[in-house]
């Protein structure tokens, strides 16, 4: 495990160095009107054949006592067919006044089984999780919480494999993206149970007419909207008490026809939520990914 | 030992990804939209002048597989064939709606309405060919 320490730059020069991290990132992923979200999932699948790259991060405001934490990641998307999409993540985490360290790897997939659109669109979601206990990408949030103080040298030593899987309902309602996901999640690692969580989100572009021109501030460029997510227990408790709830609006800028952006303020609703999470997100997608791929080797058209 | 490993489910990953991916489509005669769908009409039709958005947006989502003028790449129909010319504005705006995901053609549902017909609009636009036998 690379582990560096922190501990001798100001807070406020790493917090710097970390945002300034993110945005050389950036200019290294999502494309026509994708969703605002960072936790739900809508319906809507990557393009078979098209690669999107995206970089993303997570900065939580701390409660009194606790450190700020910025969390960043990148995930590769790919089209692996018309209902079928794969993602893989890799995930890392810096702690004010500890160290930097790599926290995992994720493989998620997901799967549409009706082949055309309807009132309500499901989509099955598996993913297998290699992560350790430092994670803090809180890419959902399931079970119960707690807001821990533990250095990210103990917490990286903690190894987690986890089975999570989400039922994703969404509907397209007149320009309105309606999105709920139930979500389960097995610790192959520690007798917890499954834990339960959820979330749900709403969004609209605002526009609904595109306009002749290229254009990049023009409303037809953003998508708005809010979601909300928390944990639900587990089979060994199942309870709402000590659980981990946000609200968070969202909006997503097409700055290019392969480039976008979002972000997302989250306020924690519990006491053993973060009161802020503070979430950013770039992508960047290569079309016909698949076909360039095959025609290098001499396949495709 | 973890170099191993690592590979083993690297190809676990990616074969199924590459067997998975269709390479060699070809027009589906099943794809049809129902009569109720064909049946209806562009709300946009009498304002020619937002073809140049549907333009955009047919650059955008549509041409790196049916080609700039529509002309249709190996995988995509030729969008200026009278076959697909000679549909309804309607049956049009239900297949981009849809898609044909078995087949290669994503769904573009996430678009907003109005947009999807201004697709339709700009598809009127490309020169129509007679279908080869």
């Amino acid at each position: 495990m690379d582990i560096f320490p922190l501990s001798c730059i100001p807070p406020a020069v790493r917090l710097l160095r970390a945002l300034l991290f993110f945005f050389l990132l950036a200019a290294a992923t999502v494309r026509a009107q994708e969703a605002p979200y960072f936790v739900t999932y809508d319906h809507h699948l990557e393009e078979p054949g098209n690669l999107e790259i995206e970089t993303s991060s997570t900065l939580g405001i701390p409660r009194s006592g606790q450190r700020l934490f910025f969390a960043p990641y990148s995930e590769i998307e790919y089209g692996v067919a018309g209902r079928w999409t794969a993602e893989l993540y890799f995930e890392g985490q810096s702690t004010s006044g500890d160290s930097a360290v790599f926290t995992g790897w994720r493989l998620e997939n997901r799967f549409r089984p009706l082949k055309r659109e309807h009132w309500i669109n499901p989509v099955l979601y598996l993913e297998y999780e290699g992560v350790n206990e430092a994670t803090r990408i809180q890419k959902e949030i399931v079970g119960h919480s707690e807001l821990s103080n533990a250095r990210n040298a103990e917490l990286a030593d903690m190894h987690a494999h986890e089975l999570e899987t989400k039922l994703i309902l969404s509907s397209n309602l007149h320009d309105w993206n309606l999105a709920g996901n139930f979500i389960v999640e097995k610790n192959l690692s520690a007798a917890e149970g499954f834990e339960f969580g959820y979330s749900l989100g709403v969004s609209r572009p605002l526009a609904k007419i595109a306009t002749g021109g290229e254009c990049r501030w023009c409303r037809e460029n953003f998508i708005a909207g809010v979601e909300m997510y928390g944990g639900l227990g587990s089979t060994v408790d199942l309870s709402l008490h000590e659980t981990a709830h946000y609200i968070a609006p969202v909006i997503r800028w097409q700055i290019s026809d392969t480039s976008s952006i979002h972000f997302s303020p989250a306020i924690g609703l519990t006491h053993v939520s973060n009161p802020v999470l503070l979430r950013f997100g770039y992508s960047y997608e290569i079309q016909a990914f698949g076909r360039k791929v095959a025609r290098m080797f001499g396949g495709g058209p | 030992m973890r170099s191993p490993r690592i590979c083993f489910w690297l190809l676990l990953t990616i074969v199924p990804m590459v067997v998975a991916q269709n390479l060699n489509y070809q027009q589906d005669p099943t794809w049809r939209a129902p009569a109720e769908a064909s049946e209806k009409t562009n709300p946009l039709a009498d304002r020619p002048e937002l073809a140049a958005g549907g333009k955009k947006l047919f650059t955008r989502s549509c041409v790196e597989c049916h080609g700039k003028s529509g002309e249709g790449l190996k995988k995509a129909a030729d969008l200026q064939l009278s076959v697909v010319q000679g549909q309804s504005d309607g049956a049009l705006f239900w297949k981009i709606t849809n898609g044909n995901p078995d087949r290669g053609m994503p769904s573009f549902s996430r678009l907003p309405e109005l947009q999807r017909w201004q697709i339709v609009l700009h598809l009127r636009t490309l020169k129509p060919t007679e279908s080869s036998p």
